[in-house]
């Protein structure tokens, strides 16, 4: 069995074993691809994305856990290091930081924390991170919690 | 053949004891610590596979070969694997040391380092080393001397190019046993003895250090056997067996036939 894959399974068990340790996340993987991931993670308190829940798609390389996983946004968020299109992440610990003792699970509270601390010197999302470079705070948590409203939360009514 | 099924058992009845407790599990591949490795800094330890490919993806991403990996834990800076230890003796691959050259201890190697943990003078009853002075045995000259030479001093500074240090001292022996020679009727073969660890001790101290006494003393131990390199090292197995003084043996050498089948596939991918 491909290292990749065995890891894959170590992990999965892993997920199942733990399901409650984390209740900001949740990891599902793919019924037919062990390669194919997506996570629901909950917005930090105290930051505009508090009380969404966001929806995350992991597609995880062969080499894995040599090379890192690729991790999008499913759902819309306003934040200056994920592409508001694409939904992609600016994070270095899935590009040159990355470190074969990562897991899924703990890609997973990096972004959690990368949503509660911005870095806007490397935006994806310049309207953002000139926003927040700017000073205007204020305006930042708005726009960011009112995507969350739109875009992460369940529609009332 | 039944030692390496035996020892196989045991590694496996030990990797499913480990699978649950998260602890011994290797940080790369989750599962369980093959081949225990251990960074030379931060001793964190890893399979010895994980790590090295580890090693490996790194470098592949710098143009030139770096000397140092990050841990994966704690970033620590690390030059080199340390590996196959077991309890008398370690290996240690570089992480700038290309596997091909690296240089392996072979089993005869590992069993030589290994008797140096043994008490000296067990063998006196079998190969006799003051009758070898007395009846002036050194005068004839052993052709198997410098090979068990190298491989004892390869075994001993775990290096594999020791030329240097084999022609210097098999220099000072050959120096100290022919000028004996010349005036050998004059001197008591133990001062003859006495003078030759002497300058032995001296060639050899620099390199081998605390080892330098038991080394000269198996120096005269091989000589005093007057058997070749085989025959010898028959003679000590027969007296130490294969698995002591080192507990772990057998399971360290199957890893090394493991490695061996085991690198060229990382060499490919």
């Amino acid at each position: 069995m491909q290292a990749s894959r065995a890891r894959l399974f170590k992990e999965y068990k892993e997920v199942q074993r733990e399901k409650s340790a984390d209740p900001d996340i949740q990891l599902v993987c793919d019924d037919s691809n062990i390669f194919k991931w997506t996570a629901l993670i909950k917005g930090p308190s105290e930051t505009p994305f508090e009380g969404g829940v966001f929806q995350l798609a992991f597609s995880v390389p062969e080499q894995y856990p040599l090379q890192p996983p690729q991790v999008r946004f499913l759902t819309k968020i306003f934040h200056p290091n994920v592409h508001f299109k694409t939904g992609e992440i600016c994070l270095d610990i899935l590009k040159n930081a990355w470190s074969p003792a990562w897991t899924l699970q703990s890609v997973c509270r990096a972004i959690i924390a990368l949503m509660a601390h911005p870095e806007p010197d490397s935006p994806l999302n310049c309207d953002s991170g000139n926003l927040l470079r700017s000073g205007d705070v204020r305006g930042y948590q708005s726009m960011a919690r009112m995507y969350t409203r739109l875009a992460a939360m369940p529609k009332k009514g | 053949m039944e030692d390496d099924a035996a020892a196989i058992h045991v590694i496996k009845s030990l990797s499913s004891e480990d699978d649950t407790d998260t602890g011994s599990c290797c940080p790369i591949c989750l599962g369980p610590t093959l081949q225990p490795s251990y960074l030379d800094k931060c001793f964190h330890k890893f399979c010895f596979n994980c790590i090295l490919r580890w090693t490996k993806v790194v470098a592949s991403k710098h143009r030139s070969q770096p000397s140092s990996v990050k841990c994966p834990l704690c970033k620590t800076e690390n030059f080199s694997i340390i590996h196959g230890v077991d309890g008398s003796c370690f290996q240690r691959h570089y992480v700038n040391e290309d596997f091909e050259y690296s240089f392996t201890l072979s089993r005869a190697h590992r069993y030589r380092l290994q008797c140096y943990y043994t008490e000296q003078g067990f063998l006196d009853d079998v190969f006799n080393i003051s009758h070898y002075w007395k009846s002036r045995k050194y005068c004839q000259p052993n052709s198997w001397l410098q090979s068990w030479l190298r491989r004892e001093i390869q075994a001993l500074i775990q290096e594999e190019d020791v030329d240097i240090i084999v022609y210097h001292i098999f220099g000072v022996m050959n120096a100290s046993l022919t000028k004996r020679e010349q005036k050998s009727h004059m001197n008591a073969p133990e001062k003859v003895q006495e003078e030759f660890k002497t300058s032995v001790s001296e060639a050899a101290r620099p390199f081998l250090g605390a080892r330098t006494e038991r080394f000269v003393y198996e120096i005269q131990l091989f000589l005093a056997s007057g058997l070749n390199i085989e025959a010898y090292d028959a003679v000590y197995i027969q007296r130490l067996g294969w698995s002591s003084p080192g507990v772990n043996t057998q399971i360290s050498d199957n890893e090394l036939i493991d490695r061996t089948t085991v690198i060229p596939y990382i060499a490919k991918s």
